[in-house]
């Protein structure tokens, strides 16, 4: 029996040591690849003039695609700021999914709207929609207004905008987040230079709006966020885009492009089937289904990324709103490696069957719960005096130093290439919350994802619901 | 004088006992420790770096506030406020320049240099005339194109483009002999930038690496050629035609397709009828695409003809194009496919086409007896304000 326990635990220690290394390789790879995504992205940038593609002909029109739900108190300002984007020949679809507050009225009332017979396809199923509207005024021409049932989730609000977006690509994004100006030009790029294969997503790095600067939907002045819980995201969202993103990029193996911002490619969506209503991962599960799709039918494509930030959003400053968010978002990772269990490990579909799939299936979604159950170890070798507790510090110092490291490498990486805070002390701000993380705001993000796990696992309703977002309109300048 | 040296032996090694009890530790707990160093150190240099790029980062803006206020007075001073020039009374090649004014100790160093260098060009893309040519005048005399020449020569794909992009937009030659290898580079740029300078630059042939490139023209190249072509003044344009017929790079035809529609190059027609023999559909419906736009009717029967064997993008062109021709030989093909088609966007191309060229008649007489879906997709494409 103690030969039994022996075997166990030794098999249990070896494991996750393994795993703790090869992700932390995996982590210094990322480094290293995103450093040269980045050095390149550089290089082209300085040569390229994006007035070219502004006043051009040739370039691409692209469907701007806004879900909004009770979105009344900002929906005016944004609107009239994703009008306001440069790009020669786009739309805005603007999808008001059931809105019970007074949007639609407001939306009618300010941009002159009338409901229109509007014929479309539609090829994915969707709610029902109640009217069409587009605007007399020929100043608000690109804004056509979708007026839905409401269809309890994003996704169906999306697919409503796919199936009557007008262009070959469309930009997904939140009617709450704020776009750079130039982000349609800036997005489309990847598309276009590419040589032989057919870019099917790109996306770009997504900042928190809170306590920046913020006038009539324009960012004038980032700042880091002053509350701690904000500030934590917004370096994860560094981490996670500069560096991660990045990384992934480098090697064409972005596992995934922000809900927030992000350039598909109208006919693949469609043909993977859209946005899954019942996901709440949406926009991982749509990007896994077009890979999957374009590897089917033999599509040589690829996933972009840019490491400028082209979009903010107001993160959540309470634990009870992020505890919200981060199970929802745990619970679609477990949907989404639930639905396409098959991929892991198949080479059928190249890297993202064999690398992007098993990194998220053994790095992202069982991370949680190796940590659970070292956590759980880790008592019962308290309990039973197993504990050398000089190596045990070593080893946390270890993973707490490296962990830091990794954080602050990727501030560096984007201040090398973009010095978005006006003063260093800013940044140092911000790299001193990383100090934080290991100890405040990542067991949380633990806690949140086993919750996460548990009502996929039981089935517990979970509705995507209204982040109670403050409103950037109501924002005074500071 | 005490013995230092009495109680030590060479046979036995000195001890530290730190390092004694770093040894001791397992192997996994001494890479931990050397880990713990080398993560402290880096966040420690880590901090350090982005201090100095910041730092780097506002020594260049305190430098550019000093520099650029001295370099714009001096063109201002010695070549934008002239007199002579402002009236354009005298030849740029022949007004006094004080060349001296601008041989600045200040402008010695390299990067003070590329200063100058940039804003130069900067007043040369705002100014056209003889104060432009004055400007240019003033880049050769300080032999500031011997940099930009240096640069195209360097190994790095990033100086190269630098290079060329500074001739260019100062309109100094480059011999065919050192640009034409670079506009069918491997480094998509590279290639890019030379194939642009190449056009700006000469004189007879601009388009004449068409006839070499092996290498395609990416959508981003064609954005960037088509705006360099399309604004550069007293280019010699060839008709487009003849890559058309003789190119066997897919890429250059396509682009050449869209310069054939923006010229408005009618006797291309014939040319570009051949392509709809071509195998590549995509190639097919820009060809027909091109036509549609150039209202070359002569092709309008031939396009009901190949109709039935399209695939459906060249039968959404061919529909498009029935429809900007505007002959109206063709209302009752296009009345068929609005009624018949099984295809929802067939339906809505016909009945766009159909809303340009039939009469208001039978627009009416289809409303009145066409399904709900039918009317939905008329009343659509008869509404001004929905516009796709």
């Amino acid at each position: 029996m103690a030969g039994i326990g022996h075997w166990i635990t030794t098999f249990y220690e070896s494991t996750v040591f393994v795993y703790g290394t090869v992700l932390l390789v995996i982590y210094a790879l990322l480094g290293l690849f995103s450093y040269l995504a980045i050095r390149n992205f550089l290089r082209k940038e300085t040569y390229t003039n994006y007035f070219d593609l502004l006043t051009s002909p040739l370039s691409p029109g692209i469907s701007v695609l806004a879900p909004a739900y009770n979105e009344g108190l900002s929906i005016i300002m944004n609107v009239q700021s994703l009008l306001t984007l440069n790009y020669p020949t786009f739309e805005i679809v603007l999808i008001n999914d059931g809105s019970t507050d007074n949007s639609m009225e407001q939306l009618i009332s300010q941009f002159e709207l009338v409901a229109v017979d509007f014929a479309y396809n539609p090829k994915i199923k969707t709610q029902p929609i109640n009217h069409i509207y587009k605007s007399t005024n020929p100043a608000f021409g690109k804004l056509t207004v979708i007026d839905k049932v409401n269809g309890k989730s994003k996704a169906d609000a999306v697919n409503a905008g796919i199936n009557i977006a007008s262009f070959n690509y469309f930009v997904c994004t939140d009617v709450d987040c704020i776009l750079d100006k130039n982000a349609l030009l800036k997005l489309v790029k990847p598309v276009l230079e590419e040589q032989s294969k057919r870019v099917i997503a790109t996306g770009a790095t997504l900042r928190i709006a809170n306590s920046c600067e913020i006038d009539n939907g324009v960012i004038i002045r980032m700042k880091p966020p002053r509350n701690l819980l904000a500030r934590f995201q917004e370096m994860e969202y560094i981490r996670a885009f500069v560096l991660g993103k990045m990384g992934w990029s480098f090697i064409n193996c972005v596992p995934n492009v922000s809900g927030g911002l992000g350039l598909f490619d109208k006919e693949i969506a469609i043909k993977a089937g859209g946005y899954d209503q019942q996901s709440f991962g949406e926009d991982m599960e749509l990007m896994v289904r077009m890979c999957r799709y374009a590897c089917d039918n033999d599509i040589d494509y690829a996933i972009r990324y840019i490491p400028e930030t082209l979009c903010w959003t107001e993160g959540p400053v309470t634990v009870k709103i992020f505890k919200l968010q981060r199970t929802r978002w745990a619970r679609g990772l477990a949907q989404l490696m639930y639905a396409h269990f098959k991929m892991l490990f198949n080479p059928k579909y190249g890297r993202a069957g064999m690398i992007t799939f098993p990194y998220n299936f053994l790095f992202e979604l069982l991370a949680p719960i190796v940590e659970l159950t070292g956590i759980l170890y880790y008592i019962y070798l308290i309990l039973t005096g197993g504990v050398n507790y000089t190596f045990a510090i070593l080893l946390l110092a270890f993973v707490y130093s490296y962990s830091v490291m990794i954080t602050t490498m990727a501030i560096l990486w984007d201040q090398l290439a973009f010095r978005h805070y006006k003063s260093w002390r800013e940044v140092v701000y911000l790299c001193s919350t990383a100090l934080l993380e290991f100890l405040c705001y990542h067991p949380l993000i633990v806690i949140f994802s086993l919750r996460g796990y548990y009502y996929f696992l039981t089935g517990k309703k979970h509705s995507w619901g209204n982040m109670q977002r403050q409103g950037f309109g109501q924002k005074k300048k500071t | 004088m005490p013995d230092i040296f009495a109680d030590f032996s060479p046979e036995e090694p000195v001890r530290i006992p730190l390092l004694d009890s770093f040894l001791e530790l397992p192997v996994i707990i001494q890479i931990a420790v050397i880990f713990i160093f080398i993560s402290s150190a880096s966040i420690v240099f880590i901090q350090v770096r982005i201090w100095f790029t910041r730092y780097k980062g506002h020594r260049m803006q305190k430098r550019l506030a000093v520099l650029l206020p001295l370099i714009d007075n001096l063109i201002s001073e010695h070549i934008i406020l002239r007199n002579d020039v402002m009236n354009n009374s005298v030849h740029a090649d022949n007004a006094d320049l004080d060349i001296d004014a601008f041989r600045l100790r200040e402008f010695r160093k390299k990067g003070n240099k590329q200063i100058l260098i940039d804003r130069l060009i900067s007043y040369r893309k705002g100014f056209s005339g003889s104060t432009g040519a004055l400007l240019r005048r003033l880049y050769l005399e300080l032999d500031l194109d011997k940099v930009s020449f240096k640069k195209m020569k360097r190994s790095q794909w990033n100086t190269k483009v630098r290079g060329i992009r500074e001739l260019t937009d100062m309109d100094i030659s480059i011999s065919d002999v050192n640009i034409l290898p670079l506009t069918n580079s491997k480094r998509n740029e590279l290639r890019s930038e030379a194939r642009n300078a190449y056009i700006k630059l000469s004189k007879n042939e601009p388009f004449k690496f068409f006839d070499i490139s092996t290498e395609p023209l990416l959508k981003w190249d064609q954005i960037e050629l088509f705006k360099t072509i399309t604004t550069t003044e007293n280019i010699a344009l060839p008709s487009f035609a003849r890559w058309v017929t003789y190119s066997s790079n897919k890429s250059i035809v396509s682009f050449c397709l869209k310069l054939i529609v923006h010229y408005n190059q009618i006797d291309a027609g014939p040319a570009v009828v051949k392509l709809l023999d071509n195998k590549d559909h995509v190639l097919r419906a820009e060809a027909i695409n091109c036509l549609g736009k150039l209202k070359y009717e002569e092709v309008e029967q031939q396009l009901l003809h190949i109709y039935s064997n399209q695939p459906l993008n060249c039968q959404l062109e061919i529909l498009k194009a029935i429809g900007r021709m505007e002959t109206r030989h063709s209302v009752l093909f296009l009345k068929q496919e609005f009624l018949y088609s099984t295809d929802f966007d067939i339906r809505k191309n016909a009945a766009r086409s159909l809303v340009r060229n039939a009469p208001k008649a039978l627009i009416e007489e289809l409303m009145a007896s066409s399904s709900e879906d039918g009317q939905l997709i008329l009343k659509h494409s008869m509404n001004p304000l929905i516009k796709y």
